[in-house]
């Protein structure tokens, strides 16, 4: 299209919006093949052409601000194989939640695939999922700008050359195989970062915590944020050192905290001490024991008493009010010491029952052993199988077939898959969906067999999880 | 459990679906038949009247049964006639160690219920499958009533032929009563105006015109108002276009079809001057629009992977929206190896699946040599041949997803920043924009892309 047909359409255009005949306006080629009908027939030749026209002689204008993303960085695993995606995307759709997915997810790349982004993205937000999405994580916070996430050791000066998610998983690196180094890099780069920012940075500090970090957390007592302080304050506490010590009165949360415990005595012979909750006379009551439970640090409150952290709990007389109970084990996954954990795992898996089942709030506190140890007692115990599905901080693939079959477990799925109780059967579902998680390829695989010989729809969504789980056992 | 013909007999609705079962037990109509026994499932293709095949998947544990296709009948014949062949002849469905992702989706949502499988029970309320055998005789048909049948079809025929010329004569009154009352008035009241003017087509037998007139608004509501006019021009200047090819021939099949009804699929397949192409096709992507006339249209875009140019099949389909939501025909990705019967046209693109032959495992698309020439010369080849077509398949060469100041997303040849960029009538996955393209199939209609599929990095990407 020349420029006199590109001026006349343009006039024939704002003719034509504000209504009217163009025949006068048109370039005079256009005329030409418009001009011997009638006047309405040459306004709708004249309209062909100019479409025609638009159609095929102009492009759209580029605007000068398109902006470019840059690259998807590729990942440091391979990609699920293309037959496997299908399998994948069902068992993703089923998952209801994003805890779900992360559960789908960390199964794939504990057998040493990522997903195909398109599949799968974590959000910019995203701390649990595997670390080998890092890279992701970070292009997701759309940062723009030309940083790399560069692979290198992490220093003081190439600090601000990585990006958060990178950061985050290099610290937790350091923090465990160096935590002095890792501390030091907190401590200095630390203040110059926001609260937000700070505050996850002092999460990580409970990777390898030592009693050589008790200055550098007692400093940030001076912390500007209230969370920081907090935090830094529980870490502390698990390290065994006291916060700010109360005055004993009203004010002072650990005492207020203490009243609602009652001391007590109990056995004929050996008379020993015993804890267990106050009765609460009002439902304000409970809330204000609550707060309390949340803020005040284990050791404070064992101090109160005047006995060491473990006495207490092996004093803490669990069954008689659940809740209570609830907020005591809490309590000492914030701010217990690693002894006190274990100490309270161990005494509760021991004498086993309902009590062991407090041991779920100390999960992301206890190492994988026993946490292992605690998922075969449910499963042997099989009274609260449900309470699986509840566990946090699992590590995936490692059940084995030997687990299942070390007790009631099969035999419970079994019936209740054979049952007609719909409510049952969705807590199986939810089950089994924690064992796709939880189990190896081969337990996988003979689990799907078993829970169809007893009646499940072979084709059943909640089989997924297993499914694939079975599928990556290997090449 | 296995079928037999009681069962079937039993779960039927009425002994016509049972007759209209019978008639599709021929495995010819059945492109794809497989189970997998681990599973309790069978399922299949089934090639019905349409151009995308109707998928059945059926439960062989508890009778739990979908298809694709929109009949109101439950289950209907085509489940049947799955369940038919089953019980008559089960070596014909291929062992499958995994189920298609149709079949998966179909799982996923299914909502198991309690029930105990239908059995069959004494006499199944008056339907019969050894009735439908005994019925199937041969329909012979008089050679005085084929007269009469095709005199009446040349009436017909010539009757809507003087209808269509007189709507075509209104419609180009209209259109000049558009220009002289200005277009910014017809873009702002285009749904009213062109809802009448669509109304009196179809009472002139103009039906397809009709259908595309009604559609008219919503795609010019869905560009920016500055560039409405120019598509108000667009729109109108094809509809001219269109108008005066039909009157210069109207028996053009291709014009025919495009202003008052199509073929059949008989009709084509029997056409001896229909295109055929025997080829590897890929499932690029599919669109399922509901339109103002009450219709879904189900268009499902193939590419040919085995042109030296990137060529593109479309299979097209029309059902009531009042029907229900219809599961995809087709999974994106999907390879098979068939023969396309091409509806007759300047420019063809419109076809039906003759004959599958089976499928195809997935891979990289051939190298259709993209790059050195203009990006939409395919776009202005078809124009020059058929200016009344809107949406046109393209094969972009390498480029990427960008985003402008306002957050809407271009497609940009790479290594060009200040080259050509096309705007994408939809929000993109962001997962895209970090994405580099090897190659991009996508619809252009002259003012928009709808991106189909690509190829990647991260290989094929399914964008539709």
């Amino acid at each position: 299209m020349n420029e006199i047909e590109q001026t006349g359409l343009a006039t024939m255009r704002d003719c034509w919006i504000t209504g009217g005949t163009t025949f006068d306006l048109a370039p005079a080629a256009w005329k030409e093949i418009a001009g011997s009908a009638g006047p309405d027939e040459r306004e709708r030749r004249l309209l062909a052409i100019a479409a025609q026209a638009l159609e095929i002689a102009l492009r759209p204008a580029a605007p000068k601000t398109l902006k470019r993303r840059p690259p998807l960085p590729e990942l440091a695993l391979p990609m699920l194989p293309e037959r496997l995606r299908p399998l994948l995307r069902a068992t993703l759709k089923h998952a209801s939640d994003t805890r779900g997915k992360t559960r789908v997810v960390t199964l794939v790349a504990s057998r040493g695939f990522v997903l195909h982004p398109m599949d799968w993205m974590p959000a910019a937000s995203d701390q649990n999922g595997p670390d080998v999405y890092a890279p992701w994580i970070d292009w997701q916070s759309g940062v723009d700008g030309e940083k790399h996430t560069s692979q290198e050791h992490l220093t003081a000066e190439n600090w601000d050359d990585f990006y958060p998610a990178s950061r985050r998983t290099a610290l937790a690196d350091m923090r465990r195989t160096a935590p002095a180094s890792a501390r030091q890099l907190i401590e200095t780069k630390g203040p110059g970062e926001p609260a937000e920012v700070r505050l996850a940075l002092i999460e990580l500090m409970r990777f390898g915590l030592g009693a050589d970090d008790v200055p550098f957390l007692q400093s940030l007592s001076a912390d500007r944020s209230g969370k920081v302080r907090e935090l830094a304050g529980r870490l502390l506490a698990r390290l065994g050192e006291h916060g700010q010590p109360g005055d004993g009165g009203p004010e002072d949360p650990t005492a207020e905290l203490a009243a609602f415990i009652a001391e007590g005595k109990s056995g004929f012979i050996r008379r020993r001490t015993t804890y267990a909750p106050a009765k609460l006379k009002s439902p304000a009551q409970e809330r204000r024991r609550a707060e309390l439970f949340e803020t005040c640090n284990l050791v404070d409150l064992a101090a109160r008493f005047g006995v060491t952290e473990s006495d207490f709990i092996g004093a803490w007389q669990f069954g008689a009010d659940n809740n209570a109970d609830i907020l005591v084990a809490r309590m000492v996954a914030a701010s217990g010491s690693d002894a006190a954990v274990t100490h309270m795992a161990d005494t509760l898996v021991a004498e086993g029952g309902k009590p062991a089942l407090f041991v779920l709030h100390l999960m992301p506190r206890l190492d994988s052993r026993r946490k292992r140890v605690l998922v075969r007692l449910i499963l042997k115990d099989t009274q609260y199988l449900g309470a699986l599905n509840l566990a946090e901080g699992l590590e995936a693939s490692w059940l084995e077939w030997a687990d299942l079959t070390n007790g009631q477990a099969l035999p419970a799925l079994r019936s209740a898959v054979a049952g007609n109780d719909d409510a049952v059967r969705r807590g199986v579902d939810q089950l089994l969906e924690t064992m796709g998680f939880l189990a190896t390829a081969a337990t996988a695989e003979k689990l799907i067999g078993d829970v169809v010989a007893a009646g499940m729809a072979p084709a059943a969504p909640s089989l997924g999880l297993l499914r694939l789980n079975a599928s990556l056992a290997g090449p | 459990m296995e079928f037999d013909l009681k069962t079937i007999e039993a779960l039927a609705p009425d002994q016509a679906s049972l007759s209209a079962a019978s008639k599709l037990t021929k495995q010819s109509n059945w492109p794809r038949l497989e189970k997998n026994e681990q599973l309790a499932l069978i399922w299949g293709e089934c090639q019905g009247s349409g151009s995308n095949p109707y998928r059945v998947v059926v439960d062989t544990g508890d009778h739990g049964y979908k298809c694709t296709c929109p009949s109101r009948k439950f289950p209907c014949k085509h489940t049947l006639a799955l369940m038919w062949i089953a019980a008559t002849t089960p070596a014909g469905f291929a062992a499958a160690g995994s189920t298609p992702e149709w079949v998966n989706d179909w799982l996923g949502r299914r909502r198991k219920t309690t029930s105990q499988p239908v059995e069959p029970t004494q006499g199944a309320g008056g339907k019969s499958i050894g009735e439908v055998l005994r019925d199937e005789s041969a329909d012979i048909e008089d050679a005085a009533a084929v007269e009469r049948r095709e005199a009446a079809q040349r009436k017909r025929a010539e009757d809507t032929r003087s209808s269509v010329s007189a709507a075509l004569d209104e419609l180009d009154q209209w259109i000049a009563d558009q220009l002289r009352l200005g277009l910014a008035g017809f873009v702002d009241n285009s749904s009213d105006r062109c809802r009448r003017i669509a109304a009196r087509l179809v009472d002139m037998k103009a039906t397809a015109l009709a259908g595309r007139i009604d559609e008219i608004p919503s795609r010019l509501m869905g560009l920016r108002s500055e560039e409405r006019p120019d598509a108000a021009i667009r729109e109108l200047g094809k509809l001219v276009l269109l108008a005066k090819a039909w009157r210069s021939a109207p028996d053009d099949p291709e014009l025919r079809r495009l202003v008052s009804t199509s073929e059949g699929r008989e009709q084509v397949l029997a056409n001896p001057d229909a295109t055929q192409v025997e080829s590897v096709w890929e499932v690029l992507g599919e669109k399922i629009e509901s339109r103002r006339d009450g219709l879904v249209s189900h268009s499902t875009w193939l590419l040919d992977l085995n042109s030296a140019t990137s060529q593109f099949a479309l299979l097209l389909d029309y059902f009531p929206a009042s029907a229900g939501r219809r599961s995809n025909a087709f999974t994106p990705g999907d390879r098979f190896d068939a023969r396309l019967v091409f509806y007759p046209a300047r420019q063809p693109l419109r076809a039906l699946v003759a004959d599958r032959k089976g499928d195809v495992p997935s891979g990289d698309w051939p190298d259709f040599s993209l790059g050195a020439s203009d990006t939409l010369a395919a776009h202005v080849a078809r124009q020059d041949a058929a200016p009344w077509v809107t949406d046109c398949p393209v094969m972009l060469p390498p480029g990427a997803i960008l985003l402008d100041d306002r957050g809407a997303a271009w497609w940009q040849a790479a290594g060009d920043p200040h080259g050509i960029a096309l705007p994408i009538a939809d929000t993109v996955n962001p997962t895209l924009l970090g994405l580099d393209l090897k190659a991009t199939a996508a619809l252009w209609n002259g003012s928009r892309l709808e991106l189909l599929a690509a190829q990647s990095g991260f290989g094929r990407l399914d964008l539709s």
